[in-house]
């Protein structure tokens, strides 16, 4: 084998492409010709960092919502229940209005009654304590202590399990605060960060991921095996993932991917 | 019939789950492949748009990842590539992509250091600059982790092919690391 005829194997050697033979003439070529060597080395780190960039690339958050809105991709449930009504509805005016009124009643009636009554996800109920947080009408004591925060939180649920504590200080924020709330009976452990870099909020509770309101986006971490569901209100973004029995959900009001992201690299699967 | 919908409809579902894992790995190929990230979200939403048009072609248990990767790799050849064209030079004026700026949100404090940074910087500029038939393989089998045989399948050329087409590609990034290494990120203009 000449140098020239290298080139191409040496190619194959570097993607582990080469069979037995091939590679044994190819590594004797090199034993013997240093400018190939030098080549096959350079050529594999090339490879390395090529896919190490690749690896440090990840869709953007908003693709994802982009492609789970897409009705032409997630829309075979939305369809047939448009078909399904189109069956149903008759086609004489006189009997649709009939029925348009009928089903006006038995919408408006119970609403009436169970409208003070409905529960709503503790998701949403989350993002409403955030609002409740950011007009200053949220009770807190502060403590430079994060310890006495854990310790604070972990007591209030009789140890049952302990709040998510995350080091965010790479993002200029540091807990400050504890707060236990209680919503549909179920109580919530709620860790203040503050900062330079902003506020927010963790919430942590024993649910499940049906906790997470209906029509957050769902997105599922290949890598951790988990998926976090992301959902917006006034300009306050929420993020909940699920360790475990426990749920965890970040609130803040930095940009929904940003959050996401930290969710995704702060998180740890159970 | 319904039965035959509401399978139909159950496997159209499974087939869009299973692609979302997909995301990321067709998210490089099209940003590497348009160059761009608006061309690059909207390759990516045609390709999940058509592989549900057509999942009932889609066997399962078979190789997913590719098969979504030829569909992207095949729109983008039938609506970019010609346009890309004639856009090169412009492009190759802007090396570094509104797509770190979010990377570095995402991965903010000392994981992200500058070196890697830059380094990601140069071998998505390098990546850029060299012709798409080079390209294409490069990316297929360094970012995407296929076989010869699988990246000859998805481009729909022989194995030797993709071998001749790396090899030189890679040598053609080679050429331009050192030229950015010697003089800077103006060499890339």
């Amino acid at each position: 084998m000449n140098c020239e005829e290298a080139q191409e194997s040496i190619t194959a050697l570097v993607d582990q492409e080469l069979d037995q033979g091939e590679r044994s003439s190819l590594e004797a070529h090199m034993d013997e010709c240093s400018g190939c060597r030098l080549a096959f080395e350079d050529e594999l780190a090339l490879k390395r960092n090529i896919r190490q960039t690749g690896e440090r690339m990840h869709a953007p958050a908003l693709l994802r919502s982009r492609i789970l809105s897409d009705r032409r991709i997630f829309s075979e449930k939305r369809r047939s229940a448009r078909q399904w009504l189109e069956n149903l509805w008759p086609a004489s005016p006189v009997y649709r209005s009939a029925l348009a009124l009928a089903v006006l009643v038995l919408l408006l009636l119970p609403t009436y009654y169970l409208s003070n009554r409905v529960s709503q996800p503790v998701g949403l109920a989350a993002i409403e304590t955030y609002d409740s947080f950011r007009r200053g009408e949220l009770p807190f004591d502060r403590t430079a202590n994060s310890d006495e925060i854990v310790t604070r939180l972990t007591q209030a649920v009789d140890g049952r399990f302990q709040p998510m504590g995350y080091d965010l200080s790479a993002m200029n924020m540091r807990p400050v605060a504890g707060v236990v709330r209680e919503i549909d009976g179920r109580k919530i452990l709620v860790a203040i960060y503050q900062g330079k870099g902003g506020s927010l909020l963790c919430y942590t509770f024993l649910g499940s991921e049906a906790d997470a309101p209906a029509n957050a986006a769902k997105f599922f971490d290949p890598d951790k095996k988990m998926n976090f569901y992301a959902f917006s209100r006034a300009g306050i973004n929420a993020v909940l993932h699920r360790e475990g029995d426990v749920i965890c959900i970040l609130a803040a009001e930095m940009p929904m991917h940003e959050l996401l992201a930290l969710a995704r690299e702060k998180s740890r699967r159970s | 019939m319904s039965g035959e919908r509401k399978a139909g409809g159950a496997k159209r579902e499974l087939v869009a789950s299973e692609a979302m894992v997909h995301l990321d790995h067709l998210y490089r190929v099209a940003f590497f492949l348009a160059k761009n990230d608006s061309d690059a979200e909207d390759l990516v939403q045609e390709t999940f748009a058509r592989a549900l048009g057509a999942n009932e072609q889609f066997e399962p248990a078979t190789n997913m990842k590719a098969w979504l990767t030829r569909i992207l790799r095949n729109f983008f050849f039938d609506h970019y590539h010609q346009k890309q064209r004639w856009v090169s030079a412009e492009e190759l004026s802007q090396p570094q992509s509104d797509y770190w700026e979010g990377l570095a949100a995402e991965n903010p404090g000392p994981e992200r250091t500058i070196l890697t940074r830059e380094l990601d910087d140069q071998i998505t500029a390098v990546l850029k600059k060299i012709p798409e038939e080079f390209r294409t393989p490069i990316v297929l089998v360094d970012v995407s982790d296929f076989s010869y045989e699988e990246a000859a399948v998805i481009l729909s050329c022989p194995i030797g092919t993709v071998r001749s087409r790396l090899s030189r590609g890679r040598k053609l990034m080679q050429k331009y690391l050192r030229a950015y290494v010697v003089g800077g990120q103006d060499k890339l203009k």
